[in-house]
């Protein structure tokens, strides 16, 4: 892969929670395990999972926020700058990250964003404020020339710069945020559960904006989500991932279409869809515990083609095509 | 109303919440609802937002709170004007079962002795082995058994066995009525699609009605026989479930379907979203039609005067769209 692909790369990251009291009761929680991953210019990377399996994880790692009791014990991500040089974010200290590489570079809607703003500040100071530590100075009046377009984008009225948070309700706050994260025209954005706690209407407005921003800055996205619905209507590509691995990857047509990996089969065939009232399965039993998670593929216990390979020995990441993956030793050639 | 054809009957029930800096201005957190459930089992699904009163609902139809205006009748019986061995009576036919399992235990208590309790104190079992019977048998029910469930906490189970055990609590009693407030929204998708399927079960086997309650509209679709759409408090459309999903009447359920995201790749030719969003309490002030501000057919007549319950085929809806 030639250097001008990706803006994004992820090779070998490892990385879990340190948790415990004492010295002698560490435990490590692993909640990233050997994941490579590519981002290219000009797409949307959906990474999709169940509560615990990781995502969100990885998506702080991908932007670098590697905080105690957040631990990378392996594995670098290259990011493709805007001015072409290619620079290993894992290596950096916080100082230059927050400076250089966030906002500008990458920008990360955390979850529950809703309720990242300041309670005390109006969004127009939060606005000035961000701007400044980035060595911008603007006026109050600035700012309304210059979110207006933005805002008109997100759909928000621009009254809502002198509004406090807790006057705007939880979508706009959402909105809110985005527009801030947006700001600096950064050329990735890490989305986490963007849409979790809004109703629908709301939803796919956000999402319509995130899309539609994306295609006309040419920038490319990350957007993590446990929602099969918003990756059916977002992504370029797509990355499941089960227990802290990604079991399966390549372009959504195709894993939607075709998944390989069982557990992607069971998920997609227990969602449901309207105009049809058929009985569904869920996926029997529960996901593992990552504190104490299975030997062996860590989907065998709940996978109805488990042989006693998929017991003993971690699957191996197979290329079935192209840039289409699958960690199942179903596939193996052997 | 006569006591056998219906089981429940709420009646133009209205519910006014203060506002403001002491309380004392109020809005309408639900306005003028009525509905009817027949006796013979069924879903019945209430969707709406956040700030649609369906929680309040809810709240209201297990005596939790008390409705400013109207009426609520159980077999014919006003429920805020029972004796107290009426209310024991109401108590084991009207179950809930609520969203989010790990609140729902003390994770201090062995589970299995809350369905204990029920038994005990709701329902006077004494015998203690009678209990164990009882409580295997409807473990067993959603799935599970004493034997998988007994003397173990809420932090030794998944999402789902909680849920699982909440509902089999809620059925000890063998309840007429079992409330299901959000309780799959919590869960991984892997784990929804079954407690959806002992939702249906508990309908067809135990003859028992449900109200599910919930904003998600595609597991709505699934269980559902009917649905009653809420918009800040105002009941906007009542119809059987795959008419209304086929030919949505009001403007809002249309919006409301046509926002599904569903987990199909023809989404993203189909939907176009509506740019727009208002401030929550100035929508509930509006003296006309709650949805005006936003909806793309809003006459003058829509902002000054509620509109009326049309009923067409079965169905009803209240718009002045289909006004004559």
């Amino acid at each position: 892969m030639t250097s001008q692909d990706f803006v994004l790369r992820a090779v070998n990251l490892d990385g879990g929670y340190v948790i415990g009291s004492s010295e002698k009761e560490l435990r490590f929680v692993h909640a990233v395990r050997n994941v490579s991953l590519n981002l290219n210019y000009n797409e949307i990377l959906g990474i999709a999972g169940e509560s615990g399996c990781g995502k969100s994880t990885l998506a702080k790692i991908l932007y670098g926020a590697v905080d105690p009791p957040l631990v990378l014990r392996r594995g670098s991500i290259y990011l493709h700058t805007s001015e072409g040089r290619i620079v290993d974010i894992t290596k950096l200290d916080k100082e230059d990250l927050a400076k250089r590489i966030w906002w500008r570079e990458i920008s990360y809607i955390p979850q529950n964003s809703m309720n990242v703003l300041n309670p005390m500040k109006r969004i127009r100071d939060t606005i000035i404020e961000t701007f400044k530590f980035h060595g911008i100075e603007i006026s109050k009046d600035e700012v309304t020339k210059y979110v207006r377009d933005l805002f008109d984008f997100v759909g928000l009225p621009t009254d809502v710069l002198n509004a406090y948070p807790h006057q705007l309700s939880g979508g706009m706050r959402q909105r809110v945020v985005i527009t801030l994260a947006m700001m600096l025209n950064p050329r990735i954005i890490i989305a986490d559960e963007p849409t979790t706690a809004v109703d629908v209407v709301t939803q796919l407005n956000i999402l319509t904006f995130l899309r539609e921003y994306q295609n006309s800055k040419k920038s490319s996205i990350v957007i993590i989500s446990h929602d099969m619905g918003v990756h059916a209507y977002m992504d370029t590509a797509i990355a499941i991932m089960y227990a802290g691995s990604i079991v399966e990857y390549g372009k959504s047509e195709e894993v939607f279409q075709e998944p390989l990996h069982p557990y992607t089969k069971m998920l997609m065939s227990s969602l449901i869809v309207r105009g049809d009232k058929g009985l569904k399965r869920g996926i029997p039993g529960s996901p593992p515990d990552l504190r104490n998670p299975p030997s062996g593929c860590k989907f065998h216990p709940r996978c109805p083609f488990a042989m006693d390979i998929c017991r003993k020995e971690e699957p191996p990441i197979i290329e079935i095509s192209k840039n289409r993956f699958v960690t199942c030793w179903l596939y193996a050639k052997r | 109303m006569n006591n056998t054809d219906t089981l429940l009957h709420i009646n133009n029930v209205t519910k006014l919440f203060g506002y403001g800096l002491l309380g004392l201005r109020k809005f309408r957190a639900l306005n003028n609802v009525s509905l009817t459930m027949p006796i013979e089992p069924e879903i019945l699904v209430i969707v709406g937002e956040t700030g649609s009163g369906k929680s309040t609902l809810l709240k209201i139809i297990l005596r939790m709170l008390v409705p400013d205006y109207g009426t609520v009748l159980y077999k014919g019986k006003n429920i805020f004007k029972m004796k107290s061995s009426e209310v024991r009576w109401y108590r084991q036919e009207v179950q809930a079962v609520f969203q989010d399992p790990f609140e729902t235990f003390n994770p201090l208590r062995p589970v299995v002795d809350y369905l204990n309790d029920t038994l005990k104190y709701l329902l006077k079992v004494r015998n203690a082995s009678e209990r164990k019977t009882l409580i295997d048998q409807t473990l067993r029910f959603v799935g599970l058994s004493l034997e998988k469930v007994d003397g173990k906490r809420s932090n030794e189970f998944s999402g789902g066995e909680l849920q699982r055990i909440s509902i089999a609590r809620a059925l000890l009693s063998r309840p007429k009525l079992l409330l299901a407030d959000e309780p799959v929204s919590m869960l991984d998708a892997s784990l929804r699609v079954d407690i959806l399927n002992i939702l249906k079960d508990v309908k067809e086997n135990l003859k028992t009605s449900i109200i599910y309650v919930t904003h998600d509209i595609l597991t709505a679709y699934y269980v559902g026989d009917r649905i009653a759409v809420l918009y800040r408090g105002d009941l906007v459309e009542l119809g059987p479930i795959t008419k209304v999903y086929n030919e949505p009447l009001h403007p809002y359920t249309q919006l409301l379907l046509s926002s599904v995201l569903e987990p199909s790749l023809d989404i993203r030719k189909k939907v176009k979203p509506l740019k727009r969003s208002t401030i929550e309490l100035k929508e509930f002030l509006l003296q006309g039609c709650k949805f005006a501000m936003r909806c793309p057919y809003a006459t003058k007549k829509c902002y000054e005067t509620p509109p009326p319950e049309i009923k067409i085929n079965g169905r009803a809806v209240r718009c002045w769209l289909y006004a004559t």
